[in-house]
């Protein structure tokens, strides 16, 4: 009898053994196709802990959180609305959409999970290191001071991202408790991110693109070019006059002189006299008519086809001082000063620094990379020394700060609600450290109502440190 | 494996116990309470007891038994202290009364051994019908039947306020193979003989065949009047099992097969009850609102499970109905992983090993077939209750043994692995 003992035995051993093959197997296969079937309420059971990890800036102000209950907090609120964005129940956006993988925990039940945990590694909710840097975030948001507009600051060496601001804004914390619906039609202007997802007509901040345009084609900062009361391009249309109908003190005058008073006429008439396809391209070399690489993505900004705009010289002399159909966002343009802040390169835009475990461990970082060479160190020079003059004797005066040199274009560009302030500006002069885009919608004059923004954002970025 | 490690590993179980325990109050109400040091005490009591039990009477018995069953007892206390507080705290209380129990059948064998059981074998065979039957008795009689989830195999005992119930069929099963391995050891010649031909068949003389049909009615009146798929084909599995080990010959289990297939067709085609379970099993989301809804909820929870569980108290294992008791092993997987459902499963190989080795090694015919029996019933009781969680089989509808809730089935599991400990004991001294 004991000879049938033994097949009983291993028989069931064998079943056991393959009880646990089965379960393993069981386990593989329902875990990927049941885990996310609707009927599955294990995925609704509230939380027990904190499941996501901590949005922090550069200088170490937490901007999302977990709360007690489990639901996101933004202890920055308002100031931090379109850049952190929200993790709600009524959706997700910003950096909490665009990294919602990243800040979960690693421990999702995986073998290499289970084996890094026996490593010892901490395999909680990563915080989220962002390149803002709160004092500057904070005196943009200040500065624009609940204005319809946006603001941009860039490290124009890295590109990494230093404020971020669009308004009027939200309250994100409202979005997460309920009392906000971000899809509901009157409060589409406040989740507008208008730093990258509106364009606006640039005005006069695109005759810096004009002058690379120029300078390209052989011209210097020194070169004389015909200015006058008013320019009308071939093909007749309206002509085209400067800002407070008068000349540009004197004509001809030199390309520098011409962007420090934003020469209408000077830059109507050059703009032709270059041609479309220098224009554009010029304009296509700074990022138009393609997509931007960016964290939460960026409309396209336009410029019309080299072709059309050669059909139709008015329209080509309106683009030379972005007007007519040229529209950018303030992120292309706060690009265009850094690059010619960064000897002629611009660096790819970016705000998330860096992705690091509980335990310190940086687990994923995000390298400078160059986006794309606007002009060259020669050119980038001269546009700079250029700007300078624009802020010390020209437009650009608003957007001084005592004790440097600040290169900076204005812009006023038309709108159907009052003109539309632009300013693009970036400094310390000779060493640049940040450089900045600021619109004010309908505020009125570039000069007067973007330049002082300019400057706060700028004397900031400075003062840290001291 | 020596006494020294055979008490750590009991107490190194009981730590577990306790740990688990613990663990459980501080996820829940982030305090720690009695009931960690409640479940330290309990598993040491039970297990130590045993221990001192089986080093008094049955010196000589297999170290292999105890630390296993301690292990999965472990695992199982902590999972239904999660799912049911109360479950929990009721459950330490069989564990102890199942240990003095154990311990008492120890003391009773200590002089004469297990052979003193085959003397009373047609007691325990009465015994064991006796219990089968006495849930179908009229629910109004002090200890009367009652239907629990449909089946009706439990027994109520009412003492005025309050009510004590049990399942009779955990105590059948051991009876009944204490009664098997005794009428085999003398008849096995009988029934081994295969005069008769039929065709390339041999057969054994048709009267020799009546037990096996007498087993096969058993099963089938109890899955018939108690609704109890689980006990029925436990019970008809034990039976044939241990008549091909006591036989030799194939041919019982090939008439087993064929009859627990035709009962197994003939029982889905005319039982409501079973037709349902087939039906979860085969088809869970169909009917994911009704009879796939347990079945479902398993394979979400197994799902959610991984490599190392939610951890203990971070699951949801009471969305399954049934946790404690059918579904302790999807419970216990959810919470503790693959790693805890595989530990499991390696605990029930040891045993089961361990028990096989025992009846290998028996002196004689009756003890081999007594160990060999006992083994089976705990590893096929185990193989249809894991299949069934895991969907290899249809739900059937029975403890896990040591882990799920219940004490009828504590009892007589635990008095089960005190009689290989005697067998092991005796083929040694």
């Amino acid at each position: 009898m004991k000879s049938a003992t033994r097949p009983v035995a291993y028989t069931l051993l064998g079943l056991l053994a393959f009880s646990g093959v089965w379960l393993t197997w069981a386990q593989a296969q329902a875990g990927s196709r049941y885990r996310d079937d609707p009927r599955n309420v294990r995925a609704f059971e509230p939380p027990s802990h904190p499941a996501r990890g901590r949005i922090v800036t550069a200088d170490g102000v937490v901007v999302a959180e977990d709360g007690l209950d489990g639901a996101r907090r933004y202890p920055e609120g308002t100031a931090y609305a379109h850049i952190v964005g929200f993790d709600a129940e009524a959706g997700r956006r910003g950096v909490e959409r665009t990294r919602f993988g990243a800040l979960g925990s690693r421990d999702d039940g995986s073998l290499t999970a289970w084996f890094l945990g026996l490593l010892g590694a901490d395999l909680g909710p990563p915080d989220l290191q962002l390149t803002i840097v709160d004092e500057v975030q904070q005196a943009a948001f200040d500065a624009l001071g609940g204005r319809t507009g946006a603001v941009v600051a860039i490290d124009p060496h890295t590109g990494a991202v230093l404020a971020y601001v669009s308004s009027p804004t939200f309250d994100p914390n409202d979005v997460v408790a309920g009392d906000l619906d971000p899809d509901e039609d009157d409060a589409e202007p406040r989740f507008l991110d208008r730093v990258a997802d509106r364009v606006l007509p640039p005005g006069s901040t695109f005759k810096v693109l004009i002058t690379a345009a120029a300078m390209r084609a052989g011209l210097d900062a020194d070169s004389e070019i015909e200015a006058g009361d008013s320019y009308t391009p071939p093909g007749g249309g309206m002509p085209i006059r400067n800002a407070g109908d008068g000349g540009c003190g004197g004509d001809p005058v030199t390309l520098t002189h011409a962007l420090t008073v934003s020469c209408n006429t000077a830059y109507a008439r050059l703009a032709v006299d270059l041609g479309s396809s220098r224009v554009v391209s010029m304009a296509e070399a700074a990022g138009f008519n393609r997509a931007i690489p960016w964290e939460s993505g960026a409309v396209i900004s336009l410029i019309p086809d080299s072709a059309s705009l050669d059909r139709d010289p008015p329209a080509l002399a309106q683009s030379g001082i972005g007007e007519r159909d040229v529209r950018a966002t303030p992120l292309l343009m706060a690009l265009v000063a850094a690059a010619i802040a960064n000897d002629g390169v611009a660096m790819a835009p970016y705000v998330v620094d860096a992705v690091i475990a509980p335990g310190g461990e940086v687990l994923e970082e995000t390298h400078p990379s160059a986006l794309h060479r606007l002009v060259s160190s020669r050119i980038a020079e001269a546009i700079t020394g250029m700007m300078i003059e624009v802020v010390a004797r020209g437009t650009g005066g608003p957007a001084a700060v005592s004790g440097i040199e600040v290169a900076a274009k204005t812009g006023t560009a038309e709108g159907s609600g009052g003109p539309h302030a632009w300013i693009i500006a970036f400094g310390p002069g000779d060493e640049p450290t940040i450089a900045v885009a600021v619109v004010v919608e309908g505020g009125g004059s570039g000069g007067r109502v973007a330049g002082p923004i300019a400057a706060a954002v700028i004397a900031a970025w400075l003062s840290i440190g001291d | 494996m020596t006494r020294r490690s055979e008490t750590a590993l009991v107490v190194f179980a009981s730590v577990i116990a306790a740990v688990g325990t613990a663990l459980v109050t501080l996820t829940a109400d982030d305090r720690l309470t009695i009931d960690a040091l409640a479940a330290l005490a309990t598993h040491l009591a039970t297990f130590g007891g045993l221990l001192l039990a089986v080093r008094r009477w049955a010196p000589a018995a297999s170290r292999v038994l105890l630390p296993p069953v301690a292990f999965v007892t472990a695992l199982g206390v902590i999972e239904v202290f999660r799912i049911d507080r109360d479950l929990g705290r009721i459950q330490r209380w069989w564990l102890l009364l199942a240990a003095a129990i154990a311990a008492g059948g120890l003391y009773l064998l200590r002089r004469r051994g297990v052979e003193v059981l085959r003397r009373f074998r047609y007691l325990f065979l009465a015994g064991a019908l006796g219990l089968l039957m006495l849930p179908l008795t009229p629910s109004s009689w002090p200890l009367g039947g009652a239907t629990v989830n449909g089946s009706r195999l439990w027994v109520r005992l009412d003492l005025g306020e309050r009510s004590l119930s049990f399942q009779p069929g955990e105590a059948a099963k051991v009876l009944l193979v204490v009664f098997l391995a005794s009428y085999l050891a003398d008849r096995w010649q009988a029934l081994a003989a295969m005069p008769r031909e039929l065709g390339p068949l041999r057969l054994p003389e048709p009267r020799q065949l009546v037990p096996i049909f007498i087993a096969f009615g058993v099963s089938l009146a109890v899955l018939a009047y108690q609704r109890d798929l689980g006990a029925s084909l436990l019970l008809f599995v034990v039976f044939v099992l241990m008549l091909f080990v006591a036989t030799d010959r194939p041919t019982y289990l090939a008439a087993g097969g064929a009859l627990a297939a035709g009962g197994a067709f003939a029982a889905a085609s005319f039982f409501d009850h079973v037709a349902v379970r087939v039906d979860a099993w085969l088809h869970p989301f169909e009917d994911f609102s009704g009879g796939g809804y347990q079945v479902s909820q398993s394979l979400f929870a197994l799902a959610d499970a991984g490599i190392l569980g939610s951890g203990i108290g971070n699951g949801a294992p009471y969305l399954i109905p049934a946790a404690a008791t059918d579904y302790v092993f999807v419970a216990i997987t959810e919470e503790m992983g693959l790693a805890g459902g595989l530990a499991m499963l390696a605990g029930y190989a040891v045993l089961v090993a361990a028990g096989f080795g025992i009846a290998l090694r028996a002196a004689d015919r009756f003890r081999s077939l007594l160990a060999a029996g006992l083994t089976i019933v705990l590893a096929v009781q185990t193989l249809l209750i894991v299949g069934g969680v895991l969907r290899l089989l249809p739900l059937t509808g029975i403890t896990l043994p040591f882990a799920s809730y219940g004490g009828s089935s504590l009892l007589a599991n635990m008095a089960l692995v005190a009689l290989l400990a005697r067998v092991s004991h005796e083929e040694r001294s």
